[in-house]
């Protein structure tokens, strides 16, 4: 049946076997995160996505100076090879290739590419939507929500490339009889007559090695310096003590962003019916908390809450709880979660979201407290 | 009245009189009284006042204890959860020691739960009910 060639090096290095197998769990982690895990795990998927970003840098490195399967000059073939394999494929002659074969290695490479522009997608969507990551400094809200959707898009792409491959190998497998996931274990395949096999290389590890040592050390610094830099769009005032001293006497300090200008306007107008109390106030500190909250208002901030409350309720206008962002994003939270201590209202953001006076609102900042006894 | 027990509870008056003691209040309440034509207020009508139910003000706000609590010696807190200190002058020394900071919560709360404006016999009577707290 087959002819067993006496024993030879793995055709699957150490590295490519370590690297499949640490981007299936990155991938999975990513994807279980981002498609079925609460909002609130987002820095966990952040963390998978980047750790399978940084693998890939290594794969990259490795496709150039590692050993002969894994380089990209050795199984990476233009459209008529692929073609051509394909057709023999069909034909039922085409060779069975040690490494990959001209299809394996389209596909590599659209996995490859995949998790490359799920990472930019990514830190686009998290600075421009969230303001934060290495791109919060330079992404406005609306090219994050763009990176965002393309992001998901390209996660169902991934999914569907992750199907395709598996099934391509269970069919490679069956096609030569044999087990290409233990080959891909244990790193051995067997050698037959015949097979399409790459000249000799030799590799060069530790250069690799060092060399994603220093670019992971690069990147890392570069990434660590832009995540530190102001975000786009988010202009920082100093605090306004009369807004401190007057209006957070009764409730958290709502930031002038989360409304727009004309809304603080209406609300400031008719603090004698403050959402059912009387608040208030004599004109002079009515004048300086209006004039802070219009300079700061949600017309000028390119945040995510920003945006999703300046789309206020025409029945409440003043009420950031009665949107449609506020209703959809709470929508599973029992009106008896808000009305318990320590919590006590739907108002009062910040006993759940800790960020909430910076009008963060970052999805991992936020923890539902136990019921407290008041 | 047993002598030393008698000596202690004057003693503890003083104390009281002394600590509690502030030119703002007094003045406040010197202010009420003359407003009102009367030479005193009653703590007993102060915690009426404080206690009571009213329906002529704002749904969410019947009584002062809505948010203050039944006992002026407690911690309140405001529909949206925040934290307010206790009325009660032994509990809380800087409470009425802001003459305009008074009259702004007599004049909003009063109008959340009664729907109007406290007369000077009531801000009085209530004063002197927490400055006896």
């Amino acid at each position: 049946m087959t002819e067993t060639l006496p024993p030879s090096p793995p055709v699957w290095d150490m590295f490519i076997r370590a690297f499949h197998w640490a981007l299936v769990l990155g991938v999975a982690l990513a994807a279980i995160s981002g498609f079925f895990m609460p909002v609130t795990w987002i820095n966990l998927h952040i963390w998978a996505g980047v750790s399978a970003a940084a693998l890939l840098l290594a794969r990259v490195l490795w496709g150039i100076w590692g050993s002969k399967n894994a380089r990209f000059t050795g199984f990476v073939k233009g459209p008529h090879e692929v073609m051509a394999h394909f057709k023999d494929l069909r034909a039922g002659k085409a060779v069975r290739h040690l490494g990959h074969n001209p299809l394996g290695a389209l596909m590599i490479m659209a996995l490859l590419g995949t998790v490359f522009l799920l990472l930019i997608t990514g830190l686009a969507g998290l600075g421009g939507v969230f303001k934060a990551g290495p791109l919060g400094f330079a992404t406005s809200y609306a090219l994050g929500m763009v990176a965002l959707s393309v992001h998901e898009i390209l996660a169902i792409f991934l999914m569907g490339f992750v199907a395709l491959h598996i099934a391509g190998a269970a069919y490679e497998g069956l096609r030569t009889r044999e087990n290409l996931i233990i080959s891909m274990v244990t790193g051995r395949k067997e050698f037959r007559k015949n097979d399409h096999d790459l000249p000799e290389v030799s590799s060069r590890p530790i250069w690799v090695a060092m060399l994603f040592g220093v670019a992971l050390a690069m990147l890392a610094w570069a990434g660590i310096w832009a995540t530190a830099k102001p975000p786009f769009g988010v202009p920082v005032g100093p605090p306004n003590p009369t807004y401190a001293e007057e209006c957070s006497a009764c409730h958290m300090a709502y930031a002038p962003s989360l409304l727009p200008a004309k809304n603080w306007g209406t609300m400031m107008g008719q603090l004698d019916d403050h959402f059912g109390e009387d608040a208030s106030l004599g004109q002079a500190a009515i004048d300086e908390i209006t004039t802070w909250l219009f300079k700061n208002a949600a017309d000028s901030v390119d945040t995510k809450p920003a945006h999703v409350f300046s789309r206020t309720n025409p029945a409440s206008p003043l009420a950031i709880t009665k949107t449609q962002f506020w209703q959809n994003t709470h929508r599973n939270i029992p009106d008896a979660v808000f009305n318990r201590p320590p919590i006590y209202d739907n108002g009062n953001c910040v006993a759940c979201h800790s960020d909430a006076e910076s009008a963060a609102f970052y999805p991992a900042n936020i923890s539902i407290p136990k019921e407290t006894i008041p | 009245m047993k002598k030393p027990l008698a000596i202690a509870t004057s003693a503890a008056a003083l104390f009281s009189a002394v600590v509690l003691a502030n030119p703002v209040r007094d003045s406040l309440l010197a202010g009420y009284a003359r407003e009102a034509g009367v030479s005193g207020f009653s703590a007993d009508a102060g915690r009426s006042l404080f206690l009571a139910n009213f329906t002529g003000g704002k749904e969410a706000t019947p009584s002062c204890t809505t948010c203050h609590t039944n006992s002026p010696a407690a911690q309140g807190r405001t529909r949206v959860g925040k934290v307010i200190e206790p009325m009660a002058v032994s509990r809380n020394g800087e409470r009425y020691t802001d003459a305009e900071k008074v009259e702004k919560w007599f004049r909003r709360n009063c109008n959340s739960v009664l729907g109007r404006e406290c007369t000077a016999v009531e801000k009085g009577n209530f004063l002197t009910f927490m400055i006896s707290q």
